[in-house]
């Protein structure tokens, strides 16, 4: 459905996307995550023709991107949302359904369907007066007023409330399930991580990780485990409800703690794993800390079991849906040898 | 990315949304305020240019049908016949008697009687001028009697040099130029040709300005009061009202383009099925189609005729296309002001002005409200007077909006580059191969003739404190920038935006590829002034001794500014493709090339 190859987009001395490769296939929803100045945008835009690359080239459902006739099967949702605010939201999709040659009564049960499922009210309502979110909402709907087989969609969740943010995500995960083929970027990795099949990881240009998120968990990432035991031991550390707590990265290391525990007249109470999140990922092979520029999930501020400090292993804050995917560490029994609840190492 | 592509329905379609668009953001109470002015202006502007005709009869004489005084009456729009009894002098209903020939003057309290008598006696004294003058038209013997103080004025050409302007210096010029078109015509003061009009000095005059006033037209005869200077100045006004519209309707096109660009709002419009040329078309089409309703409106209020319409089209297109490439470059509304006073003044004068000399100089028809203003006038002009009277305007307009369109574009239209830069981006957009360069060096040679003007004029006006042996250097030193910039930014801006692979090889092509399409540019507008305006003297200075000379030095004239061009436009070329500082320091080397040759060609042609 998309194919990008050795896409490189210069602005006068600055590489803003060097060697891109990659594909998307039909009904796939596919991620392009990094921060900011990683080139995803660029990309996107590339791929909606609205930037022409320097090198390379970039074809959507087998025409090239730049064709003006490939934008009949593209919807494209920019960052931001730049409307034409003295219309109404109504008259603003009827206008860019009817540049789509998109037939009057088809254009109004689409622009309706859309508005619905993003619920959004007020649609006799200038655009001026509405809120962000509510710009977001038809901003949206044009990109769907064509029925396109493959959206683009950059940011799309920026600087919405959590509730917008959650309707704007799922309404994407919808929007892949009925078999479209979506890119989505965003700086929030447990978006991506949310609703991508695939990804890559962008960085000063670069596409610098691939593959399904489970993928590039497996090749770039280290699940950790935490051994809880009744007594100290060496590189351990304590726990706020008296245990002590020791993180190793591999099963041959937890059964050397187990012996340890034993030899120390102890025993292992716990043991969890945590896996590592899209962006402790792309915060390792990035090899820097953008403060600031990759938000992590809702499960920023999340705290362990231990109610010691942790990133990634719960979420206080989140609602339940959000606290279920921002866990990545198994809830266990309090058996010993439990790990990864399996029962046994 | 594909080429662009033109289709009038999805053009019509944004043009559509455009005008809901536009009108949705004006209010009711400025369309009334609009609508007011509309109707004010459709009052008070024929009036204003007429006269409002207050004083129509204003002073009523009591004369009657037999008596001398009569035509007097008649012929004068301010004074109004009535009975000549005493009965209506008493009861007011004339305010001045004549009775048996003579003019009663009334006592000194009747002071609505004095005016009247004031007025009638002003009448008498233009009458008798008037039947005096025709005498001396119809040379009877009594014209003597009539003036006997004959003056005559005699214009002798000035033999100061100011250089020739309008070519390259290509040895089309004589030299001897300048400004002895001063005289502002050939009216020789002897009263034989009463008409306006006449041609620039001589034929060695490429630019000659002609003088305000002096005998070239007008009354020619008479009492001084009564000799009128040669402005045609009620048709000239007429014609200014169909300016006045464009200068408000770009403010509204600037704005509609700005908004485009500010916040990233044109962004969805430029991901649609819609090509850049399409945008651009649709959102323009409503004001060139308002400016022709309003130019049309204007001429059923003035008289003018289709003629008027055709001819102020190109001008309106002008305006719209100059504001559309200021607008495209602006980086805020802020700068967009200054645009829109920039394009407003300087195009309102370099059409204003001309159109003043309509009756003295054919110069006057690089404005094509010189043409409206002879269709005013009902004196018309031919085809070929037409195009080159418009052609230019149109060609300018096409060339504002093709490189305006240039940078429609994301990856320039939202950019905060400055000005000079989105220029070379601009120019970038437009040249991709040699091809291209040579196309482009010749479009550009309107605006170059356009430059060289304002630098003769400027020169004209500053000749007098400089010194004469300064003059001709410096405007040629003045051609020979323009020129060089003209045949090397569009190389630069295409080496910059790595259209052009940099090195030696190419830089050459290009270079060779500018100056050949500059060159035959220059001479394709010279076969448009010849065919255009034969008499003119710009038209004969651009290609004058090749009639007379030798079939080899013809030869030589022809090729040697070839030659000129395609070398300095190589020199240029090959900085550009170096760098811009390299470029930089490149073309003041052409330039001097240029300058040297057009020195030494003057020198040949012009003093040998």
């Amino acid at each position: 459905m998309i194919e990008v190859a050795d896409l490189r987009k210069e602005y006068e001395g600055f590489v803003a996307v060097e060697g891109s490769t990659f594909s998307v296939s039909p009904g796939e929803v596919f991620g392009i995550v990094g921060p900011n100045g990683a080139g995803k945008t660029t990309t996107l835009k590339m791929l909606a023709g609205l930037v022409e690359p320097t090198d390379g080239t970039a074809s959507v459902t087998g025409r090239d991107a730049g064709d003006v006739e490939t934008r009949r099967d593209l919807g494209f949702v920019p960052e931001e949302s730049p409307l034409y605010e003295e219309m109404t939201a109504d008259g603003y999709l009827r206008f860019f359904a009817d540049l789509y040659d998109v037939p009057r009564s088809v254009a109004d049960e689409r622009v309706a369907s859309a508005l619905d499922r993003l619920g959004l009210e007020h649609r006799g309502r200038r655009i001026g007066d509405m809120s962000k979110g509510m710009k977001r909402k038809v901003a949206i709907a044009r990109a769907l007023v064509n029925d396109p087989d493959v959206l683009i969609f950059d940011e799309p969740a920026s600087g919405l409330d959590p509730l917008t943010t959650n309707r704007v995500v799922e309404f994407t995960r919808e929007l892949g399930a009925e078999g479209r083929t979506v890119v989505f970027s965003a700086h929030n990795l447990y978006h991506v991580e949310s609703v991508c099949d695939r990804v890559v990881v962008m960085d000063r240009g670069e596409i610098i990780a691939r593959g399904s998120v489970e993928e590039v968990r497996a090749e770039h990432g280290t699940t950790e485990y935490h051994v809880y035991t009744t007594v100290e031991l060496p590189e351990g550390e304590a726990t706020a409800n008296g245990r002590h707590r020791r993180t190793v990265t591999s099963m041959t290391a937890v059964e050397s703690v187990r012996e340890a525990a034993r030899a120390a007249g102890g025993e292992v109470v716990d043991i969890r794993t945590h896996e590592p999140s899209l962006e402790e990922i792309f915060l390792e092979i990035a090899g820097e800390t953008p403060t600031g520029t990759v938000q992590s999930g809702p499960d920023r501020d999340g705290a362990g079991p231990d109610g010691g400090p942790s990133r990634h292993d719960g979420d206080a804050t989140a609602g339940p849906e959000e606290a279920a995917r921002g866990d990545r560490e198994a809830e266990t029994p309090s058996e010993p040898s439990a790990v990864d609840g399996t029962g046994e190492p | 990315m594909t080429g662009p592509r033109f289709r009038p329905r999805k053009v019509l379609r944004i043009a559509r949304w455009e005008v809901s668009r536009t009108a949705g953001t004006v209010d009711r109470r400025t369309l009334v305020v609009t609508a007011a002015l509309v109707v004010v202006a459709a009052l008070v502007g024929p009036a204003a240019v007429g006269g409002v005709a207050l004083d129509d009869g204003i002073h009523r004489v009591g004369v009657s049908e037999d008596s001398p005084y009569r035509p007097v009456v008649e012929q004068h729009a301010e004074l109004a016949a009535g009975p000549p009894t005493r009965s209506a002098y008493e009861s007011g209903r004339v305010d001045v008697l004549v009775v048996d020939g003579e003019v009663v003057r009334p006592p000194r309290s009747d002071r609505t009687g004095r005016a009247a008598y004031d007025a009638l006696r002003s009448a008498v004294e233009a009458f008798n001028d008037d039947l005096l003058g025709r005498a001396v038209d119809e040379g009877r013997a009594d014209a003597e009697a009539a003036f006997p103080v004959d003056v005559r004025l005699r214009y002798e050409r000035r033999t100061r040099a100011v250089g020739s302007v309008g070519s390259d210096g290509d040895g089309s010029g004589d030299g001897d130029t300048g400004t002895d078109g001063g005289s502002g015509g050939n009216g020789d003061g002897d009263g034989n040709d009463g008409d306006a009009g006449g041609s620039v000095g001589g034929g060695g005059a490429p630019l000659g300005v002609p003088a305000l006033g002096g005998p070239g037209g007008g009354s020619t005869q008479g009492s001084p009061s009564s000799i009128t200077p040669p402005f045609p100045f009620a048709s000239l006004v007429l014609a200014f009202l169909f300016v006045v519209p464009m200068n408000f309707v770009i403010q509204s096109y600037g704005s509609t383009i700005m908004e485009e660009r500010i916040d990233r709002r044109g962004e969805l419009l430029l991901v649609s099925p819609v090509s850049p040329a399409e945008i651009v078309a649709g959102k323009t089409l409503p004001y060139p189609l308002a400016l022709l309703s309003v130019s049309v409106a204007v001429a059923a209020l003035v008289g003018g005729g289709p003629l008027s319409v055709a001819a102020v089209l190109p001008v309106a297109l002008v305006f719209l296309a100059a504001t559309f490439v200021g607008a495209m470059f602006a980086r805020s509304f802020k700068e967009l002001t200054f645009v829109t006073v920039a394009v407003s003044v300087s195009l309102t004068a370099y059409v204003f002005v001309p159109a003043i000399f309509t009756e003295i100089s054919p110069i006057a028809l690089i404005s094509p409200l010189t043409v409206v203003v002879r269709d005013l006038q009902g004196t018309g002009v031919s085809a070929g007077e037409f195009a080159f009277s418009t052609g230019p305007f149109l060609l300018t307009a096409l060339v504002l909006f093709a490189l305006g369109a240039g940078v429609y574009r994301e990856e320039d239209m939202f950019t905060q580059r400055p000005v000079h830069l989105k220029a070379l981006d601009a120019l970038a957009a437009r040249v991709r191969s040699a091809r291209g360069v040579a196309l482009w060096s010749a479009l550009f040679v309107p605006f170059v003739f356009v430059a060289e003007l304002l630098v003769v004029a400027l020169l004209f006006a500053v000749s007098a404190s400089v010194s004469e042996a300064l003059v001709l250097p410096l405007l040629v030193a003045a051609v020979a920038t323009v020129e060089e910039v003209a045949k090397s930014a569009h190389v630069l801006a295409g080496f910059e935006a790595a259209r052009f692979r940099r090195g030696l090889r190419t830089a050459v092509v290009v270079g060779v590829a500018s100056g050949l399409g500059f060159f035959l540019g220059e001479k394709l507008t010279v076969v448009v002034q010849l065919v255009g305006l034969p008499d003119l003297a710009v038209g004969r200075a651009v290609a004058p001794e090749a009639a007379s000379a030798t079939p080899l030095v013809t030869l030589g004239l022809l090729l040697a500014p070839l030659a000129l061009h395609t070398v300095t436009a190589t020199i240029a070329a090959v900085g550009a493709s170096r760098s811009r500082t390299a470029y930089l320091a490149t073309l003041p080397v052409a330039v001097l090339v240029h300058w040297t040759y057009n020195l030494a060609v003057l020198g040949v042609v012009g003093g040998g």
